[in-house]
C-alpha cells in the first residue's frame, strides 16, 4: 500500500478521471479495452486499499458473476457454434463467451467504483457541485454530520430508556419492538426540534445573503491543468475510436472482431494510457520521494564526515 | 415559472429522443444501458435546477437533510437484514407531510447520502431516481388527500410502490446492466431472480408504514403548525 498521491489531485481531475474510465468499462465490449480496464482497476485498487479489500469485494460480488456467466449461455440460444443440448434448448460457444465477457465487464465496473469510493470521498463530492447546486451540496454536508450525529444521539437514547427498564433488548419480541420504536420517536422529536434551531443559527449567520464564500482547501495547479489536458486527449482518442466503430466486437452469430488497424492500435494504447494515470502519478511519486529521501540521507551522512573531519 | 416550463420541453422534446436516437445509431453494443442511464440523470436534473432557483429557505434544506439522514441511519440499523429498508418509508412519510418537491428531493438525496456509507456504484442513480419518484408521487397522490389520514392507504401505497417501482426500475437496471442484448427470458429470469428481494423489501416496507406513518405525521405536522415550516 503505497500513499496515492493521484487523490491529492483537484477533484475535477478525479471525477472526470472516473467517469472516463466508468464510462469506458460500461460501454467497452471488445476484449482487448476489457482486460486493460479489468487489470488497471485491480492493480489501482490493490495499490489503493491492498489485497484484503479486494478479496472482500471478490468474494462479495462472485456470486452474481457466476450468474451473469451462467444465465448468458442459458437464456440466450444465438450462435452459430453449439457445444451441446441442455433440455432441448442449444447450448452455443457464441453465447458462453458473451457470458464470459459480461462477466468480466460486470466485475470491472465494481472494482472501479471500488477505487472510486476511495479517491472521491464525499467532501470532494461537495465541493465539485457546491457552485452549481449550492442548496443541493448544502444539504448534503449537512446530512454527512448529521447521519453520524443521530447515531450518536441514538446510543445515547438506548442508554437512557436502558435506564427506565425499556431495553431493547429485554422482553419478548412485542415489548422489544414497542422499545425500538419509542427509541425512534424520542429520536425523530430531537432531530426535528434540533434542525428548526440550526435553521434559525443559520439564518440568524445570514445564510442566503449575497456574498457567501465557501471554504475549500483544494487548489487547482499546474499538475492538474497538464493532468486533464492529457486525460482529455487520451478519452477524444478512445471514444472518438468508440463511435467510429473500431472497439466493436461482434459476437453473434459468430464471434467476430474488426480488423486490427493504426486506429484502433491508437484507441487500444490511449485506452492503456488513460486507465493507467494514476498507477503513473503514484508510481512517479513514490520514485521521487524515495530519490530525495536517498539524497537527504547522503546529504546527512556527508555533512556528519565533514563535521567529524573539523 | 416559463423557464422550467421551456426546460422541460427541452428535456422531453430533444434531448431524451435525442439520446436514444444517438444511442441507437452511434453506440453499437451497449446502446440501452447507456441511453437508459442518460436519461434517468436527465429525468433528475430539473427537480434539481428548480430547488435551486427558488432560493429555499434555510429551515427547508435543514428539513430535507434531516428527514434524509434519519432514512440513512435507518438503513444503517437494519443493516444486518437485508432488503429491510426503512428509507423508503420514510422518504414516502416527507413526501406526504410536505408535498410532492420535498418528497422527491428526500428520496434523491437519501439514496445519494446513503451511498456514501455503503459505496457508489452503478446503482447509484438509478436508486436517487426510484427513491426520488416513490416519494414525488407519494406527495402527490396523499399530500392535499384525505387518504394521509388513512394507515391503510399508506400502507398499500408503501408495499405497491416498493414492489412495483423501486423493484420494477431497479431490476430493470440490473438486467440493463449486465446483459449487453436485451431479450425477454433475460429480463424475465432476472425480473424472477428479483423477487423475494422484492417482496422481502416491499413487505417490510409496508410494516414500516403500519409502525412510522401515524407518529412520524403527528410530530412533523406538529413542527409544521409549531414554526409554520413549508406551508404551500
Amino acid at each position: 500500500m503505497v500513499q496515492d498521491a493521484f487523490s491529492g489531485y483537484h477533484p475535477a481531475v478525479n471525477f472526470l478521471y472516473f467517469l472516463m474510465v466508468l464510462l469506458a468499462s460500461m460501454l467497452f465490449m471488445h476484449p482487448v479495452p476489457l482486460c486493460i480496464g479489468l487489470v488497471s482497476a485491480i492493480v489501482y485498487s490493490v495499490m489503493l486499499s491492498g489485497w484484503r479489500a479486494l478479496r472482500f469485494s471478490l468474494v462479495f460480488v462472485l456470486p452474481m458473476i457466476l450468474v451473469v456467466t451462467l444465465v448468458n449461455p442459458l437464456f440466450s440460444h444465438q450462435g452459430k457454434s453449439v457445444l451441446f443440448y441442455l433440455w432441448e434448448n442449444p447450448v452455443t460457444v457464441e453465447s458462453c463467451v458473451y457470458g464470459v465477457v459480461t462477466a468480466v465487464m460486470f466485475v470491472t465496473v465494481i472494482v472501479w467504483f471500488s477505487c472510486y469510493n476511495v479517491v472521491m470521498t464525499s467532501d470532494k463530492f461537495i465541493y465539485l457541485f457546491g457552485r452549481t447546486v449550492p442548496s443541493l451540496s448544502l444539504i448534503l454536508s449537512m446530512c454527512m454530520r448529521f447521519v453520524p450525529r443521530f447515531k450518536a444521539q441514538v446510543r445515547t437514547i438506548a442508554t437512557a430508556q436502558k435506564c427506565i427498564g425499556q431495553d431493547v433488548g429485554t422482553g419478548n419480541v412485542r415489548q422489544r419492538m414497542r422499545h425500538g420504536i419509542r427509541i425512534l420517536s424520542v429520536l425523530v422529536s430531537w432531530t426535528l426540534e434540533n434542525a428548526i434551531e440550526t435553521a434559525d443559527s443559520m439564518r440568524a449567520r445570514g445564510y442566503g445573503l449575497s456574498g457567501r464564500t465557501h471554504y475549500a482547501l483544494y487548489h487547482f495547479g499546474a499538475r492538474d491543468k497538464v493532468t486533464l489536458v492529457v486525460l482529455f486527449a487520451l478519452s477524444a482518442v478512445v471514444f472518438a475510436g468508440f463511435f467510429g466503430g473500431e472497439l466493436s466486437m461482434q459476437y453473434f452469430p459468430v464471434i467476430e472482431g474488426k480488423a486490427f488497424t493504426a486506429f484502433s492500435a491508437l484507441a487500444f494504447t490511449s485506452f492503456l494510457a488513460l486507465c493507467l494515470t494514476p498507477i503513473a502519478i503514484d508510481v512517479a511519486d513514490a520514485l521521487r520521494w524515495r530519490m530525495l529521501r536517498k539524497k537527504d540521507i547522503s546529504d546527512g551522512k556527508n555533512r556528519m564526515e565533514n563535521d567529524g573531519a573539523d | 415559472m416559463s423557464w422550467r416550463k421551456w426546460l422541460g420541453i427541452l428535456v422531453v422534446a430533444v434531448l431524451v429522443p435525442g439520446t436514444l436516437i444517438f444511442g441507437a445509431v452511434v453506440v453499437q453494443d451497449r446502446r440501452a444501458y447507456l441511453s437508459s442511464f442518460l436519461v434517468i440523470v436527465y429525468a433528475m436534473v430539473p427537480f434539481f435546477l428548480h430547488f435551486e432557483k427558488r432560493r429555499p429557505k434555510a429551515r427547508e434544506l435543514v428539513m430535507i437533510a434531516v428527514l434524509s439522514s434519519l432514512a440513512v441511519v435507518g438503513r444503517m440499523a437494519f443493516f444486518m437484514l437485508p432488503q429491510v429498508k426503512p428509507i423508503t418509508a420514510i422518504v414516502i412519510i416527507a413526501g406526504v407531510c410536505f408535498g410532492a418537491e420535498t418528497g422527491f428531493l428526500t428520496g434523491a438525496v437519501s439514496a445519494l447520502v446513503s451511498n456514501f456509507f455503503f459505496g457508489q456504484g452503478a446503482w447509484t442513480p438509478w436508486q436517487m431516481f426510484c427513491w426520488g419518484l416513490i416519494g414525488f408521487l407519494a406527495g402527490i397522490i396523499f399530500h392535499h388527500s384525505r387518504l394521509r389520514k388513512s394507515r391503510i392507504a399508506l400502507c398499500v401505497y408503501g408495499g405497491l410502490s416498493t414492489l412495483l417501482l423501486f423493484g420494477g426500475i431497479m431490476n430493470f437496471s440490473s438486467v440493463l446492466l449486465m446483459n449487453g442484448k436485451l431479450s425477454w427470458p433475460v429480463i424475465v429470469a432476472t425480473y424472477a431472480a428479483g423477487i423475494p428481494f422484492d417482496l422481502m423489501h416491499a413487505a417490510s416496507t409496508a410494516v414500516f408504514m403500519l409502525l412510522l406513518a401515524r407518529p412520524m405525521q403527528e410530530k412533523l405536522e406538529r413542527v409544521q403548525v409549531k414554526y409554520g415550516l413549508m406551508d404551500s
